[in-house]
């Protein structure tokens, strides 16, 4: 319950963050003469500033609220992307199975054994480093893509072998045999009677591989290899306030952290929640 | 599509000729279906008997072409209504499955998708093979409810399988199957899983459907009580093979092979006393990989002679329609003799 509690909060807030006025001044330097009495750089939590601020006096509650709006839409945007993409080759695999199963599996296989670090370093380091991406319909910010791309891709191999297990043993079950046996076609058979039955599994799977596709953000901007200035993700806030743990004013770390900290282990719960419930359900049949 | 929607009244709709059906496993080649062959006519009713493992719901789907993809090997010929089902592809047989032929699967927990409501599931069919539009589909599903003596059809069309009791989802999975009028009905031990009281409704509801719809079915069980009054004639299987099939009345009047009679020993009679032991049949069902030379039967067979062991029987008949495969069928003298020095030691 808490879990979604949080998760619905920050969400509200991630969605808003661009209009709310306390987040907004999530880049603002203290300006002007007299600026730098008025405001502690690397200062502690208090009624102005609840999280503190940092080394360049930015309200670090602002940023982090912010960075939540970043961190999430990647995250979120890298996990359905790889639910589809996996999900779909996944349910190709389990379904028909012969040549075209062995080819997929392999491919999975070397996906997961290549280095994630290499894969980040090459796509986002290499290619997206800078400049923005023109799509079309909107511009994104290069390295962004490139974020989101990288989680993508590494989410696909073990999102596509859950679902490809769940595929095999729905395709023996005998609602499936029936539908056959009825003259549904092998496209109606995977989506009006396999897919169904999938989506809980999915979500599960979804929620929890959102969890570890946060930590996996953090691990990026902490290299310096995620988004770049001036948006913050909560990664990045932690290795650029990192000096400052040794220099007496850790709050600037200690507030995002938290923040991924609850954040991931409320998808956890949530994931584990879901899976739950759909063992439950599978029970009682 | 014209020449399928002709019906004659009569005539032979299925002819099964030596069909055989072997799975390749890991230990070897399992011949599930070893040789089986039989013609079933329009509007007529054919129990196939056998005890688990003897093959009997494999040839039902390998009439059906209900087969996994990889690792199945079939021959012979199975002609339904003049054509000969084993050239036809997967989408040819789409058109045939559900609409031509469908079929009831045992367990009605696990056959029916459930998050799909009962409605939808029957209009599935509908809309697959005739295109039905979503009111239309939903007005036969409710008529078919009503078919199948499901109470407050309306009500039921919008809940879900897990919702209903288990007879009910069997009546369901009933509606299911015959939503596009199929000539030829598949019951696989429909009633395995029901109660007995629901089982006998069941029974006579596939026999009501069966008479209106003039369609001919198969019910496949391993209950010989079960097919005794709702069938024409009978095929009694044995590892993978027919041992015997006769009309049904003939059947039970004269029963030919040991098999089919040590089948009926163990079920309870009303007229034996209470506390009488039933007699099971000793040993079990044969290694399909490897099945015994001779009579397959023999090994368990109480009248088995030397000459069952080496020598597999050929069909036999002595009355018109009732074939056996037994070198010593039940009445024969040599059956006569054996029974007595039998009889004994298999009271003990």
């Amino acid at each position: 319950m808490l879990a979604v509690v949080w998760l619905g909060g920050l969400t509200f807030l991630a969605i808003f963050a661009n209009w709310l006025p306390f987040v907004r001044r999530y880049n603002e330097f203290p300006k002007g003469p007299g600026a730098r009495k008025l405001v502690a750089y690397r200062g502690k939590p208090s009624s102005d500033y609840w999280f503190g601020t940092d080394k360049l006096g930015r309200d670090t509650f602002a940023r982090c609220i912010y960075a939540a709006q970043k961190t999430l839409v990647i995250g979120a945007a890298s996990i359905v992307a790889a639910l589809v993409i996996g999900g779909l080759l996944g349910m190709l695999a389990g379904y028909f199975r012969g040549w075209y199963d062995r080819v997929l599996t392999v491919m999975f296989d070397v996906l997961l054994a290549f280095p994630a670090i290499v894969l980040a370093l090459i796509v986002v380091g290499r290619f997206f480093a800078s400049g923005d991406l023109n799509l079309g319909l909107f511009t994104m910010e290069k390295r962004f893509f490139g974020v989101i791309l990288v989680l993508t891709v590494l989410s696909i191999a073990p999102l596509a072998r859950i679902v490809r297990a769940q595929t095999m043993s729905l395709a023996q079950r005998e609602y499936v045999l029936a539908a056959r046996g009825l003259g549904a076609g092998n496209l109606r058979v995977l989506v009006r009677e396999i897919l169904p039955n999938l989506l809980p599994a999915m979500f599960s799977v979804a929620f929890t591989g959102l969890a570890v596709l946060l930590v996996a953000e953090g691990g990026l901007a902490f290299l310096g290899f995620s988004v770049q200035l001036p948006f913050p993700t909560w990664g990045f806030m932690i290795n650029e306030a990192r000096p400052d743990i040794v220099k007496g004013g850790g709050w600037a770390v200690f507030f995002p952290c938290t923040m991924l900290f609850l954040t991931v282990l409320s998808f956890n719960v949530l994931g584990d929640r879901v899976a739950r419930r759909f063992d439950i359900r599978e029970a009682t049949l | 599509m014209s020449e399928m929607d002709t019906r004659p009244d009569e005539g032979t709709l299925l002819d099964v000729r030596n069909l055989k059906t072997h799975f390749a496993t890991a230990r070897g080649v399992v011949r599930a279906v070893d040789g089986v062959s039989f013609t079933l006519e329009r509007g007529a009713a054919l129990g196939i008997v056998g005890e688990s493992g003897s093959g009997k719901t494999v040839l039902a789907r390998s009439i059906m072409g209900l087969l996994p993809p990889r690792g199945v090997h079939r021959e012979g010929e199975v002609f339904f209504a003049g054509t000969d089902l084993r050239r036809l592809d997967a989408k040819q047989m789409r058109r045939y499955w559900g609409k031509q032929m469908s079929m009831i699967f045992q367990d009605p927990m696990t056959s029916l998708n459930p998050l799909m409501t009962i409605g939808n599931q029957i209009a599935e069919p509908l809309r697959v093979h005739l295109g039905s539009d979503k009111a239309e589909a939903r007005a036969v599903a409710l008529r078919l409810l009503t078919d199948v003596g499901i109470p407050e059809p309306e009500k039921r069309l919008d809940q879900y399988p897990h919702e209903l009791s288990g007879g009910m989802r069997q009546r369901a999975m009933i509606a299911i199957a015959l939503a596009c009028g199929p000539t030829l009905l598949f019951a696989d031990e429909p009633t395995t899983a029901l109660d007995v009281t629901v089982q006998a409704q069941i029974l006579e509801l596939i026999a009501t459907q069966r008479r209106d719809r003039n369609m001919s079915v198969i019910l496949v069980t391993h209950d010989l009580g079960v097919v005794a009054g709702h069938t024409d004639s009978i095929i009694v299987m044995y590892a993978g093979q027919i041992v015997e099939s006769a009309p049904t009345r003939s059947l039970f009047r004269s029963m030919r092979h040991p098999y089919t009679e040590a089948l009926m020993r163990s079920i309870p009679q009303l007229d034996q006393p209470s506390h009488t032991r039933l007699l099971a049949i000793g040993g079990r069902p044969p290694d399909l990989i490897n099945p015994p030379e001779g009579c397959r039967f023999a090994p368990r067979c109480p009248y088995a002679e030397e000459r069952c062991l080496q020598e597999a029987p050929t069909h036999q008949s002595d009355t018109p329609g009732h074939s056996f495969a037994c070198w010593n069928p039940v009445g024969s003298p040599t059956w006569a003799a054996r029974q007595h020095s039998t009889t004994g030691s298999a009271a003990t």
